[in-house]
C-alpha cells in the first residue's frame, strides 16, 4: 500500500495529488494515507502537504530500502522480495539464513552499512554507511553443483551492463568477475554455496559496489587501486537506481544461461574481459607466478601459458595485471 | 577451424581420458587422434583405478553398517591391503573441482584435524572455483582419521578429503 503510494507520487512528480484522488485510487481512507507520508518522511522523503491541493514529493532520498528500489524493478522474479536493512554485519549472513528458512529465489539483502563484510581469503570488505551497495541475492538453480562457478562470471556481466546503462561507464571485467573502471576495482563479487551432498540447495551472491565514496573515503590501503562510480563520472549516483538495473540484468542472463547454457555468458564475459591476451601475474595460497593468459574453458576456468609453453588451469586466484 | 592450441588442449584431454580414438570433421578439416596403446597405457591404468574403488555416494551412517557385507564381499577380491583398512572408513569426497582450503581464512585454524568428532553438519573445509565457496560439510557423524589432501591443492570432483570413521 505504501509502496503504491509512493508509486502514484513518484509518478507525478512536482504535481499535487488530492487526498481524495489517492484515497479512490488505492480505496484507503484519508488517516491511512497520513499515516504513510509520516512513514515516507520518516523514510528521508520530502513530501509536501498543502491545503485543498494535496501531496505531491519534492525530493526522495537514497536510500537501498525496500520502497526505493522496487518501485524501480522492472523484472520478475529478482528483487521481488527485499529484506532492506541499516546496518548489519554482512548481507551474507542474513542471506544465509533466509536460504535455510527456504525463502523464494531471487530474494534480495540490502543493507546501507556492513560492520563486517569479509572478501577472498577472510579479508575485510569496507561498506561503508550510505555510500555503496552492499547487497546478497538468493538463487536456486537446478543446475548440476559443478557449473555453480558460472554464475560468478554471469554475475560480472550483469554488474558491467547495468552499471553502463546507468552511468554510461565502461567498466572491465578481471577474472573471474572483478569489475574494475580505469584499471581500479570499483565493485566486488562473492559467491557462496549452500549444498547437500552434490544438490545446491542455494547460491548467494554478494556484491560490493563503491558507489558514491568520494576518494578521501576510500580506505587509505585500497586508495591506489580503488575507486568509486562517483569519482569516475564526478556525480552521485542513485543507488536504488543501480540496484533495480542489477536486478534486470541479472534475471535476463540468468534465464538464457538456464535455457542455453553458458555459452553466451562466455562471449559477453570475454568481451568486457581486461585480464585475457596479456601478461599477468596470478596470486595462489600456493605460490606466485606469471604467464600470458590464453583464455577461458567452458566452465570459466582461467587458462594460464607459462614460459615453458604449459597450459595451466587456474580456479582460485587473485590476478594482477602488471601496468604496460 | 581448429587453433593450434585448440588442438593441444584436445591431445592432453584425450590423453587423460579413457578414449583410444577421436575424430573431428568440420568444414572439410578432419582430425584423428590415436593413442599408442603401449607408451600411453601404464599412464592410464594408475587414473583408472580411482573410479573402481568409488563407493556408492554418501549413504546416511546407518544404512552403511548395515550394508557392509555386501560392498565388502566384492571389494576384498580387487583391493590392496591398504584399501581394505579404508573400507571401512567413510570417505567425505569433494563435490566440484577446485582448491581445498582446510580453513576459513590463511591466519585461522583448520576447520577440522585429524582425531576430532565431527556431526552431519560440521564444516569440514571449504572447496572453491571462481570466488565461489563450497563449504563442506561433513555429512555423517563420526571422527575425522585421516586429511586426505592439503590445503591450497587442487581436488577433482569425487575425490576423497577426508576419512571418517562413521558413528
Amino acid at each position: 500500500m505504501r509502496q503504491q503510494l509512493l508509486e502514484m507520487l513518484m509518478n507525478h512528480q512536482g504535481e499535487f495529488l488530492s487526498g481524495q484522488q489517492i484515497s479512490d485510487q488505492l480505496n484507503c481512507s484519508r488517516t491511512a494515507i497520513w499515516k504513510h507520508i509520516a512513514e515516507l518522511r520518516k523514510q528521508g522523503y520530502q513530501v509536501e502537504a498543502a491545503p485543498k491541493k494535496g501531496y505531491r514529493i519534492l525530493s526522495s532520498p537514497d536510500a537501498v530500502t525496500a520502497d526505493e528500489i522496487s518501485i524501480r524493478l522492472k523484472t520478475e522474479k529478482f528483487g521481488r522480495q527485499i529484506v532492506s536493512k541499516e546496518s548489519v554485519s554482512s548481507t551474507q549472513e542474513i542471506a544465509h539464513k533466509l536460504s535455510h528458512e527456504k525463502c523464494e529465489e531471487g530474494t534480495l539483502v540490502v543493507a546501507d552499512e556492513q560492520t563486517g563484510a569479509r572478501g577472498r581469503m577472510g579479508r575485510p570488505w569496507q561498506s561503508p554507511k550510505g555510500s555503496g551497495i552492499w547487497m546478497s541475492l538468493i538463487l536456486r538453480p537446478e543446475i548440476p553443483l559443478q557449473r555453480a562457478p558460472q554464475l560468478t562470471l554471469l554475475t560480472a556481466v550483469a554488474v558491467v551492463k547495468a552499471i553502463h546503462k546507468v552511468t554510461g561507464l565502461n567498466a572491465e571485467i578481471k577474472w573471474p568477475n572483478d569489475i574494475l573502471i580505469n584499471g581500479k576495482k570499483v565493485v566486488g563479487i562473492l559467491t557462496e554455496l549452500q549444498a547437500e551432498a552434490d544438490r545446491i540447495n542455494s547460491v548467494i551472491i554478494g556484491i560490493g559496489m563503491n558507489v558514491n565514496l568520494s576518494s578521501d573515503e576510500l580506505p587509505d590501503e585500497i586508495r591506489g587501486i580503488a575507486t568509486s562510480l562517483q569519482i569516475e563520472t564526478g556525480q552521485a549516483i542513485r543507488r536504488a537506481d543501480l540496484i533495480a538495473a542489477v536486478m534486470k540484468e541479472m534475471e535476463l542472463l540468468y534465464k538464457q544461461y538456464l535455457q542455453e547454457g553458458f555459452h553466451l555468458i562466455k562471449l559477453l564475459w570475454e568481451s568486457y574481459a581486461l585480464s585475457l591476451g596479456k601478461r599477468i601475474k596470478v596470486r595462489t595460497i600456493s605460490g606466485e607466478f606469471e604467464g600470458f593468459a590464453k583464455g577461458i574453458t567452458d566452465e570459466g576456468v582461467l587458462l594460464l601459458e607459462d614460459d615453458e609453453n604449459q597450459i595451466h588451469q587456474i580456479y582460485s586466484a587473485d590476478i594482477e595485471i602488471p601496468r604496460s | 577451424m581448429l587453433k593450434i592450441q585448440e588442438i593441444r588442449e584436445l591431445i592432453k584431454l584425450i590423453d587423460k581420458s579413457s578414449i583410444d580414438e577421436f575424430q573431428f570433421e568440420n568444414e572439410g578439416t578432419k582430425i584423428v587422434l590415436k593413442k599408442n596403446e603401449a607408451t600411453v597405457e601404464p599412464k592410464v591404468i594408475p587414473n583408472a583405478e580411482t573410479p573402481i574403488f568409488v563407493q556408492p555416494p554418501q549413504m546416511p551412517a546407518p544404512q552403511a553398517t548395515q550394508m557392509q557385507p555386501q560392498p565388502a564381499e566384492k571389494e576384498v577380491q580387487q583391493s590392496e591391503p591398504k584399501e581394505d583398512k579404508n573400507e571401512n572408513l567413510h570417505k567425505i569426497e569433494s563435490p566440484m573441482v577446485g582448491t581445498f582450503y582446510s580453513s576459513p581464512s590463511p591466519d585461522s585454524p583448520a576447520y577440522v584435524k585429524v582425531g576430532d568428532k565431527i556431526s552431519k553438519d560440521s564444516i569440514v573445509c571449504i572447496i572453491e572455483a571462481m570466488k565461489l565457496f563450497n563449504e563442506i560439510e561433513a555429512e555423517v557423524n563420526g571422527e575425522i582419521v585421516e586429511i586426505l589432501v592439503e590445503n591450497g591443492q587442487l581436488v577433482e570432483y569425487g575425490q576423497p578429503l577426508f576419512l571418517v570413521k562413521a558413528e
